[in-house]
């Protein structure tokens, strides 16, 4: 496997590994808990108790934890965090899957979301097999990444049937939509990117300029490259994406 | 500051229903009984559905509203929070599909009092009064079969009911001024008015949104923390929940959640005697109706049409036309992301606060029929991620990075018009919901008007973002909004129902909400909605009891009510015009 180090953030600088921090982002000892007090009684509960109650696996099988948490620790990756201060990700993913909460749709080219996942992992360790000839969770992260890389950009290199009863590219957006579901509803990945989080019946106050409450903090950049062992630092439209547009899922407006 | 000066907020009281921090009502309401008939069933109590609720109620009639989802207690139910406000949306299951299909659920409808409304932005622009007649001088779309000028005194009424903030002169269609003052601008508005000062192109900053700027009654004004569409819990975003629901109970109406319609029951080929529905544990009721309004809005409307098809109506309820679902329409909502090297954190103050409808109407050079309005859009955190998928492809490292950059962000809208088509359904599908209702198929297809319009839309609101210094400007397609599916018009041949909501072929069935729209303009439909109500209360009032008894159809117009406004509209609070 790779090594630890090659796993973790670079500074363009020094060329040297980012040490693994409690709190990455550039908002350092800016903390939304700390505010707790500030919210409402009904909010609070509910923050407090998603980082508390971390729900038990019932959805996936015993076979498919190992794929699906090595999956989404690419998808979203989270080796600049402290072991103890990761965001728990297929907790709530299987949780939503258990319970079988939906969106309320399902697009008609797509089974419904616990066939998808079921496919869907089916397809990636059959795409892993293709390319390496090893199972998913036994290659290296870049090789994983170059694996996940073929579904972001809609190839299908391998796993014909299944992607013949289902869309790759909409199977890719539910993935990475359950990922950022789980991963930025967390306080601590609102203080990483230093938005304000719950603010009744406080208010905001200061709306103009970017310009922090008392209780906020100020940004402090830092450069940072991704790791060595990864191919999700840059920026590609999946494939496709000029004629046949991505539709969001998350409302606006 | 790390401590409040009392301590920690403690749980609002549960021994009475909030709505709101300071409205508070006795919980439960009138409980008819199902084989008790009463004059009129509304089917949804959403943005049309509450405001019918309240007029008939305070006009004497008994009248019962089944909503789908639960009666709320804001205090105790809704949360300052993107994730946990997932219920207030309409996530049971819909099947959607076409060339380009819809996302359902969060994006545009809800479920629970006051529906739709809850979980709206708020803008609150009136349609211009081009809207109406489309076909005339587009040679595309639909004519309305009334004028905006027939629908004007209701803009005036509602926008003093819920009420609206906004500019004092509103240049666009009718040109206009609102109740209440607007709201300074967050970042994300000055970042519209920005770039569109420097292009010469007119914008209006603080409104119009029905988000109070000042206090008014028992309702506080905003606190600009930014969750609009997650349940404004401060009470200053108008629901009918709060504006309408509150005084309907107190004139006797009763309110009965968890309850979901499965179909209208007929008494004879003519007429209508009540609804069938599902209760909380999944006993089905009949509750006995003189006359029944469906507000379901623009998918459950029509489904609900659709599945009560019985002898006589074999394809659905006033569908021997077989326009019943077609002609459903959503906005072009494409949302233009901006990176600015300054910071802008976008989730503070209304995602809804800036517009310009400088591009709303036809203009012959651009190539296409009708427009579009550009207006301010404020992703939190998942949203905004979810977006970044799209525009940009990220995951892994790059969706953290991008995500770290979330407070230098800005997005504004493209609201575009997308024109109706008969090839835009709804149909029943083959699955079956929780109740054993089979679900509405929804079949969503651009069209080349569409397109041009959303490329050349798109192209504008990059030039704006530009102009007021974004670094990087991607995008993501979306839509916005939903309305059709059961338009009305004069001719039954090629419409759902009359121009007072009444379905051609029944005369005491009525259609009220988003899905009689026969064209959307480029302004968010909610206004147009519950004007439509108060209009339908009106007529439906008039009418009184011939209503129940009668077939004819008086297709007078009848005077507006303005006694029937929610009590104190005209007094409470400090609105700037009198």
């Amino acid at each position: 496997m790779a090594e630890d180090q090659e796993l973790l953030p670079v500074d363009p600088q020094s060329g040297k590994p980012i040490p693994r921090t409690k709190q990455p982002g550039y908002y350092p000892r800016y903390s939304t808990l700390s505010q707790k007090k500030f919210w409402d009684a009904t909010t609070r509960k509910l923050i407090e108790e998603r980082v508390a109650n971390i729900p038990p696996i019932r959805f996936f099988t015993q076979a498919e934890l190992p794929l699906i948490t090595a999956v989404t620790s690419r998808v979203l990756p989270q080796d600049d965090r402290l072991a103890e201060y990761r965001i728990p990700i297929v907790p709530w993913i299987d949780h939503r899957l258990f319970e079988n909460e939906i969106d309320g749709y399902r697009f008609e080219d797509m089974p419904d979301d616990r066939e998808a996942y079921r496919l869907g992992l089916q397809a990636i360790e059959q795409t892993a097999h293709a390319m390496y000839a090893k199972l998913f969770v036994e290659l290296e992260p870049l090789d994983q990444d170059a694996v996940l890389k073929t579904i972001h950009d809609g190839e299908k290199r391998a796993a014909h049937e299944i992607w013949s009863r289902m869309s790759v590219d909409r199977f890719w957006h539910l993935l990475v939509q359950d990922c950022v579901s789980a991963y930025y509803s967390h306080p601590w990945a609102w203080d990483e990117i230093g938005y304000g989080g719950p603010a009744y019946p406080r208010a905001y106050t200061r709306l103009e300029n970017g310009l922090p409450e008392p209780w906020e903090v100020d940004e402090q950049r830092y450069e940072w490259q991704a790791p060595a062992s990864s191919l999700s630092g840059a920026y590609d439209q999946q494939a496709g994406a000029t004629d046949k547009p991505v539709h969001g899922q998350g409302g606006t407006h | 500051m790390k401590e409040p000066l009392f301590g920690a907020f403690r749980q609002a009281r549960s021994d009475v229903h909030n709505l709101g921090p300071l409205q508070r009502i006795a919980k439960g309401t009138k409980q008819y009984r199902d084989d008790e008939e009463v004059d009129y069933v509304i089917v949804g109590l959403g943005s049309a559905g509450g405001v019918l609720l309240q007029r008939l109620a305070k006009a004497g009639f008994k009248v019962v509203g089944i909503e789908a989802g639960p009666f709320w207690d804001t205090e105790l139910d809704w949360v300052s929070d993107e994730k946990g406000s997932h219920k207030l949306y309409w996530n049971d299951l819909r099947i959607t599909g076409g060339t380009d299909p819809l996302s359902l659920g969060e994006n545009n409808s809800g479920k629970g009092v006051g529906g739709g409304s809850v979980h709206w932005a708020a803008f609150a622009p009136r349609f211009h009064p081009s809207d109406f007649r489309v076909y005339t001088e587009d040679g595309v779309g639909a004519d309305w079969p009334i004028s905006y000028d027939e629908l004007k005194p209701y803009y005036e009424l509602l926008e003093r009911e819920i009420p609206v903030a906004g500019p004092a002169y509103f240049p666009w269609g009718d040109p206009h001024g609102y109740p209440y003052g607007p709201h300074p601008l967050g970042a994300v508005g000055d970042v519209l008015v920005k770039g569109c000062t420097k292009l010469g192109i007119r914008v209006c900053a603080g409104g119009p949104v029905a988000i109070l700027s000042g206090s008014h009654g028992n309702r506080p004004h905003c606190i600009y923390r930014g969750f609009c569409i997650q349940g404004c819990k401060v009470g200053a975003k108008a629901s009918t929940l709060i504006t309408h629901v509150p005084e309907a109970i107190r004139y006797g109406a009763e309110v009965r959640e968890l309850s979901m319609v499965s179909r209208v029951s007929m008494r004879n080929r003519d007429r209508v005697n009540g609804v069938f529905y599902f209760d909380r544990e999944g006993r089905e009721h009949f509750q006995k109706a003189k006359a029944v309004i469906v507000s379901g809005y623009a998918i459950e409307t029509p489904r609900l049409l659709l599945n009560s098809a019985c002898p006589g109506h074999e394809h659905g309820l006033s569908n021997g036309s077989g326009t019943l679902g077609r002609y459903l329409m959503a906005q072009a909502g494409n949302v233009v992301l901006g990176r600015f090297a300054d910071l802008i954190r976008m989730y503070k103050a209304p995602p809804a606060h800036a517009l310009s409808e400088e591009f709303y109407e036809t203009d012959p050079r651009r190539g296409f029929a009708r427009g579009f309005a550009i207006q301010t859009v404020a992703p939190l955190p998942i949203a905004f991620a979810k977006q970044m998928m799209a525009a940009k492809g990220a995951w892994g490292w790059g969706m953290r990075r991008v995500l770290m950059d979330y407070n230098h962000w800005a997005t504004l809208g493209v609201l575009g018009e997308i024109l109706p088509w008969e090839d835009n359904r709804v149909e029943i599908a083959n699955e079956k919901d929780q109740f054993g209702i089979p679900v509405a198929k929804v079949t969503f297809n651009l069209h080349e008007n569409d397109k041009k319009m959303i490329a050349f839309g798109v192209k504008k609101v990059t030039e704006i973002m530009r102009a007021a210094g974004a670094e990087e400007v991607v995008q993501e397609s979306r839509y916005a909004h939903l309305v059709g599916a059961c338009r009305m018009g004069s001719d039954p041949r090629d419409s759902v129902v009359d121009k007072f909501g009444r379905t051609h072929e029944i005369a005491n069935l009525f259609v009220c909400d988003g899905s009689i729209l026969p064209t959307q303009g480029s302004a968010n439909p909610g206004l147009t909605i519950q004007a439509l109500a108060a209009r339908t209360a009106d007529y439906l009032i008039s009418q009184g009891e011939r209503i129940f008894t009668s077939d004819r159809r008086d297709m007078t117009t009848p005077p507006i009510r303005y006694s029937l406004a929610v009590e104190d509209s005209f007094t409470k609070g400090v609105p700037r015009f009198v």
